[in-house]
This record gives structure tokens, C-alpha cells and sequence, in this order.
């Protein structure tokens, strides 16, 4: 991350007016991994596919630089491009990746229960809970998990969710609100009072 | 999340609970891990498509082509080209003009032509 002190606005503007690639890849190298960890979430783990996923965000961010009106951060544009790409291959995919996913999940948790007797207590049930909510994420609808991930692991606000998403601020508290409920269900085991 | 107003629905949910306590934990948790670029951004760079270059024989080209248009203009229809030139020939010998303004109206000419030219190509990518 080299030279922080540039704003996200004059690479942008250095990339558009003179074709500059460096600015380009100075912007790159600052948002990847908020993009990345993004996907990663949106793609229930699969890092292969979200860091896929990711490189097609920039592409379709450097052939698009022109269409970036600085009404939202250069970061939420990016989330909004990055979520826009996921949607279209979820819907390719019919979401086959689960499976995969599954199976991973519960080669890991062979490998937890093995290693059960070293691992320290706490240490192993963040690691369980993790895996639980990355599973029930996968169980949410594409909108559900997108505005979850908008407004929690992004931080973003509803209205920029909603920006982000491209749809009213009222779908995604509603979104937000039965993805949350469907969580609540798949993650019981975990709610305080029934521990 | 950092948004206050909600809707009638989520109003009527408990404001925090255990599970946006969990999401925000683990968001803080992702955050805190910052991925390592590890070749991302120079693999980014080599599938961004390659700059637009003009070929060199554009140009040459361009002024044969209008060099064979005129020369076509001027075959096809004889009179209207002797016309044309010696209407012009009759304005500047009925007004001369100094070598100095000449170059001038050349020089304004020429911006004008390649503003023109410049402007085109920018709106038309």
C-alpha cells in the first residue's frame, strides 16, 4: 500500500484523463482485500471463485471508470460491481458451489475433532461458530445474504446497501430482517439461552 | 451497522440481539484480517485490456484518401471544380492578403480542423 496520501479521487482522475495503469493498480492494491473478503463472504468461503469473482470487479471497474459519478465511495461503487458480479454467477451456477462447500466444511471439522484434544477451548468454539455462520449464510437467498453482508460485514448503511444493491431501502431492511430470523433458526444452538 | 431508522418490521425486533452481536464480532474479525495482495493486483493489471493505439499508417492514409476524394470530385464533375477554382482564385486576387495573415488563417484553420478532430474521437470512444 504505497502512497496513502493520494486520494482515491485524483487516481481516478489520473486513470481516466491519461490512461494512467499505475494509478489504476494503486487503487487495486488498496481495495483488494475489502473486495476479496467481501466475495469470500458472499460466496459462503469459496476463496477460488471469490478471488475470481474479484478480478472480474476490477476489470468491469477499469472498462466502467467512466461511469463513476463520486456519489458514493469508490470503495462502495467497487461492492456494488463485486455483488453485481456475484449475483450474475450464483444465478449461473444455481448455486452448485454448496455442495462443495459442505464438503470442505465437514473435512474441516474432521480435522477439528481430531486435532479436538490439543485445540484450546475457546480457540475451538469460535472456530465451530464460524464455520456455523459461514453455513448458514450459504442457506440464505442470494438478497438476504447480499444485504447481510452490505450492512454487516461492509458496514455499509441501508441507503448505501440500497445503493449498492440497486434496490429500495425498504427491500433490504426487509432483506436484512428474514435473513436475520433465518439465521436465528440455523444458529439456535448458539443463542445464549439455550448454551 | 451504522443506520438508525428503520422499518416498521425491524422496529418491532428486539433493537440488538445475540445475532447482531455475533455478525458484528465476525465482520471485526474479517476486517481485522487483511488479505495479501500475493500477485492479485498484477493478475488484475494483465487482464485489463490492453491501450488503444492508433496505427501509424493512419494518418498517411487518411490524407490519400482525401486526396483521391477531391481528385475524384474534380474528374466527376469538371465545371463545378473550375467553378470553385476560380471563384477562389478571383477572392484572394480581388482582395490580397499578406503573406502574414495568410499563415494566420492557415495556422486557424489547422486548430480549428484538429479541435474538431480531437473532440470527435473523445466523444465517439
Amino acid at each position: 500500500m504505497s502512497s496513502p496520501e493520494v486520494p482515491d479521487a485524483q487516481l481516478i482522475a489520473r486513470a481516466l484523463v491519461g490512461d494512467d495503469r499505475h494509478a489504476f493498480a494503486e487503487l487495486v492494491r488498496r481495495h483488494q482485500s475489502s473486495v476479496r473478503a467481501c466475495l469470500r463472504k458472499l460466496t459462503a468461503g469459496n476463496h477460488a471463485l471469490a478471488d475470481d469473482l474479484s478480478q472480474e470487479t476490477f476489470v468491469l471497474a477499469w472498462r466502467n471508470l467512466k461511469s463513476f459519478r463520486h456519489e458514493a465511495r469508490f470503495s462502495t461503487w467497487l461492492y456494488r460491481i463485486a455483488t453485481n458480479c456475484w449475483l450474475a454467477d450464483a444465478r449461473k451456477r444455481k448455486e452448485e458451489l454448496l455442495g462443495d462447500r459442505d464438503d470442505a466444511v465437514a473435512d474441516e471439522d474432521a480435522a477439528d475433532a481430531s486435532s479436538s484434544d490439543t485445540a484450546h477451548g475457546d480457540h475451538a468454539r469460535g472456530a465451530a461458530l464460524k464455520l456455523d455462520l459461514e453455513r448458514a449464510m450459504a442457506v440464505l437467498s442470494e438478497g438476504e445474504r447480499a444485504a447481510i453482508v452490505q450492512c454487516y460485514h461492509n458496514d455499509l448503511t441501508h441507503e448505501e446497501a440500497a445503493y449498492v444493491l440497486d434496490c429500495p431501502v425498504g427491500t433490504v431492511k426487509t432483506h436484512v430482517l428474514r435473513g436475520k430470523q433465518k439465521l436465528k433458526l440455523a444458529l439456535a444452538a448458539w443463542a445464549p439461552d439455550t448454551n | 451497522m451504522s443506520t438508525a431508522p428503520t422499518s416498521p418490521d425491524i422496529d418491532s425486533a428486539p433493537a440488538r440481539d445475540w445475532l447482531d452481536g455475533l455478525l458484528e464480532s465476525d465482520a471485526r474479525d474479517d476486517r481485522s484480517a487483511y488479505i495479501a495482495d500475493a500477485g492479485f493486483t498484477a493478475r488484475v493489471m494483465q487482464a485489463i485490456p490492453a491501450p488503444l493505439t492508433l496505427p501509424a499508417w493512419r494518418k498517411p492514409a487518411v490524407v490519400a484518401l482525401w486526396g483521391v476524394a477531391l481528385a475524384g470530385i474534380s474528374l466527376a464533375l469538371p465545371a463545378a471544380a473550375l467553378d470553385v477554382a476560380r471563384e477562389a482564385y478571383r477572392l484572394l486576387g480581388a482582395h490580397p492578403v499578406s503573406l502574414s495573415g495568410m499563415v494566420g488563417a492557415l495556422l486557424f484553420a489547422g486548430a480549428l480542423s484538429w479541435s474538431a478532430a480531437a473532440y470527435a474521437l473523445r466523444t465517439s470512444e
